[in-house]
């Protein structure tokens, strides 16, 4: 679970991380009462609020010296699209001046040292994955022992190795201690702060937030499901499948060919397989362990209706999950609705002889069962022309 | 022989009186495995499919001398029976459920390796040594008694290459499920130590994914280490892009680490046979097979 921008200066706020005070909107209308009740004074900035990369460089941060120029960036912004993503808030936070310098900060779960790691730079900014590139050198990893916690003679290290004034040790140490409590109570997989910036006043100042939640810890975090509830899925089908506890992956916007599967290793599979032969495909869906008929009809429904998709390849290796299942599955689904869609069937494993029959059984629709993951494919390869 | 547990191993179970649980443990007693007792606080003094149950861990080792535990509690108390189990002295666990909290299985994790406990899972089918025993929820039918292990941090892509190497008349000595979580308490790389140690095991197969370095770990290994043919799978090439972390999983990776392209390159570069699907994985070892080195 990503959070927003204004969600994670939320939590910075309750951690005490130090930010720009700010206020976030939904209406242009009161705006002026919410940066009058927040106390900020001009320049300010409009942010708008969306889970994008590169969001400046998409016009969704703009400066603004008075409250008319700020109105008119609200307007402007609120209820936009930002490549495709809907702003529905935006923050408003009073701008950072003359600031000294730029820095990169932030703490993630690596996946080698199994451990949580700071990732400092003295060279924040946009440019910071550029630096990483070309002069990893200035990249500063440290890995923090989960037994340990965060000390401060890491801040000194972070400091000392980025050729930063020591001075800013005790500083530099407290937004540790924060951001790692934060990162901890919250399962987070990423705290980020870019940019951190050394103000006029030689303070810390995080600028911008980036928070990334671990979705499995999602039940003991109620004020994230919250969160969570709000927001608006990017694909209203991922939406969907999830309410059946499926998991559906778009893949290519042009394929034309959707898989699913009973585990994410089979799928990725199938994928390469058909990719391997030229042909695309357009979204997967994991079925996941022990799904029944009625939920195996839900999740071939959604894949017939995800558009552009002109052929369903099911591949099912069961242990848990029965192959008559899947077939009653299927047939409901098949004759629930007249689909023009072609059908390939792979199954094996817990009652393979009863769910094929079933197939057999089958009327007036475009399905073909076969023995293996090679046969799937050649199969597809063989209706490529429909495709 | 077999790697990690085979038909001496007493095993308890975990959360026996689940559905799960008490469905798994019948399973793997007509298996074979020596399922010794089952824990589920509570219900001590139960029975499970002729199986004693126990309130704790620590009274379960102590009425059956129990080598090994699998646990099958769902995902949110995953970490807390770990816990237990390590703190009862048990030497080895599998852990079965899916979403288990990354910092929990964190905890988990370096726990087990600052107490020397061999820890396997989450998201895993779990461990079998074929005609042996079995600690998990694989379907046992497709497995055969043979002289190749391996291991996979996938349940599907590991069915599918066993049950045709046993169609094809190519047995197992051990598979194990290192699991598909961002954090497996064991990987590739603590394992090829014991195939590569293990007398009946002639060849070893991997079945990696996109993510992670644990192949690239394997890899350095296997170049310095391993003397058995070792054949790789990497799933995943054609996968949707995860998209990025922030900008933090974009530096970790800046040097190309995870992508299926440096994972293969690496293990190329260490002898190991790369296979493009699970079927060319059974290909190339009947290829070995031919050769005689199986």
């Amino acid at each position: 679970m990503k959070l927003l921008e204004y969600k994670a200066k939320e939590l910075f706020d309750k951690y005490h991380v130090p930010t720009m005070r700010g206020c976030v909107i939904d209406s242009s209308e009161h705006m002026e009462e919410a940066i009058d009740q927040a106390g900020l004074t001009y320049p300010v900035v409009v942010k708008a609020q969306v889970q994008i990369g590169g969001r400046g460089k998409a016009g969704g941060i703009r400066f603004a010296d008075t409250a008319a120029e700020a109105k008119q960036h609200c307007e402007a912004l609120l209820f936009s699209e930002l490549r495709g993503y809907k702003v529905n808030q935006l923050l408003i936070v009073e701008k950072a001046q003359n600031n000294k310098t730029e820095l990169y900060l932030s703490i993630m779960l690596d996946r080698l040292t199994k451990c949580p790691m700071i990732i400092f730079s003295a060279n924040g900014g946009m440019e910071i994955e550029q630096t990483a590139k070309e002069d990893p050198d200035k990249i500063i990893k440290l890995t923090i022992d989960p037994f340990v916690g965060v000390k401060d003679y890491m801040a000194a290290y972070l400091l000392s190795r980025a050729g930063l004034d020591l001075s800013y040790k005790k500083q530099l140490f407290d937004l540790l201690k924060k951001l790692y409590q934060a990162f901890m109570d919250y399962s987070c997989m990423l705290v980020e702060i870019n940019p951190l910036v050394i103000d006029a006043n030689d303070r810390l100042v995080a600028l911008d937030g980036k928070i990334d939640i671990d979705d499995s810890a999602l039940f003991r975090l109620p004020d994230i499901q919250e969160f969570a509830q709000k927001m608006q899925p990017d694909n209203p089908l991922i939406k969907e499948a999830a309410d059946y506890n499926f998991l559906y992956i778009p893949v290519e916007d042009e394929g034309s060919i959707a898989v699913t599967s009973n585990g994410s290793g089979m799928l990725m599979s199938c994928i390469d397989l058909i990719s391997k032969e030229g042909m695309k495909v357009k979204a997967a869906l994991d079925l996941g362990g022990g799904a029944t008929a009625d939920r195996i009809k839900e999740a071939m429904r959604i894949l017939f209706s995800t558009p552009g998709v002109k052929a369903v390849l099911i591949n099912i290796f069961g242990g848990i999950t029965r192959c008559d299942e899947v077939a009653n599955g299927v047939k409901m689904a098949l004759e629930a609705e007249h689909s023009d869609k072609i059908v390939v069937i792979r199954m094996e494993g817990t009652n393979k002889e009863i769910g094929l029959t079933t197939i057999a059984g089958i009327q007036n629709a475009d399905i073909v069962s076969v023995p293996g993951l090679r046969e799937c494919v050649k199969a597809l390869a063989d209706r490529r022309d429909r495709l | 022989m077999s790697i990690l547990i085979d038909q001496h191993t007493k095993l308890i179970v975990q959360g026996i009186t689940g559905r799960e649980g008490s469905y798994h443990t019948e399973q793997m007693l007509q298996y074979g495995t020596k399922v010794v007792g089952g824990v589920t606080p509570g219900k001590g003094g139960q029975e499970v499919c002729g199986v004693p149950v126990f309130n704790t861990v620590r009274e379960a080792m102590s009425a059956t001398g129990a080598d090994a535990t699998v646990i099958f509690v769902p995902a949110r108390f995953m970490k807390d029976s770990v816990l237990e189990a390590i703190d009862a002295g048990m030497k080895m666990i599998f852990t079965i459920a899916e979403h288990v909290p990354v910092h929990d299985m964190m905890y988990c994790y370096h726990l087990a390796k600052a107490r020397g406990v061999k820890l396997f899972g989450p998201n895993s089918f779990g461990v079998i040594s074929p005609g042996k025993t079995k600690a998990g929820f694989m379907a046992g039918y497709f497995f055969s008694e043979g002289n190749v292990g391996v291991m996979s941090r996938s349940a599907t892509n590991c069915y599918e290459t066993v049950k045709m190497l046993t169609d094809n008349g190519i047995g197992q000595s051990t598979c194990v499920g290192v699991g598909g979580d961002m954090i497996p308490g064991t990987t590739f790389v603590e394992l090829l130590p014991d195939f590569e140690a293990d007398p009946d095991t002639k060849a070893i197969v991997i079945i990696g994914e996109i993510g992670g370095s644990e192949e690239e770990l394997a890899a350095a290994y296997i170049k310095e280490h391993v003397t058995k043919p070792v054949v790789a799978l990497i799933a995943g090439k054609n996968a949707p892009k995860g998209r990025s972390m922030g900008h933090a999983g974009a530096i970790v990776s800046a040097d190309g680490t995870g992508s299926a392209e440096h994972k293969e390159k690496a293990l190329r570069e260490a002898g190991v046979y790369c296979a493009d699907s699970t079927q060319h994985i059974v290909d190339i070892l009947l290829q070995l097979k031919k050769e005689g080195r199986l």
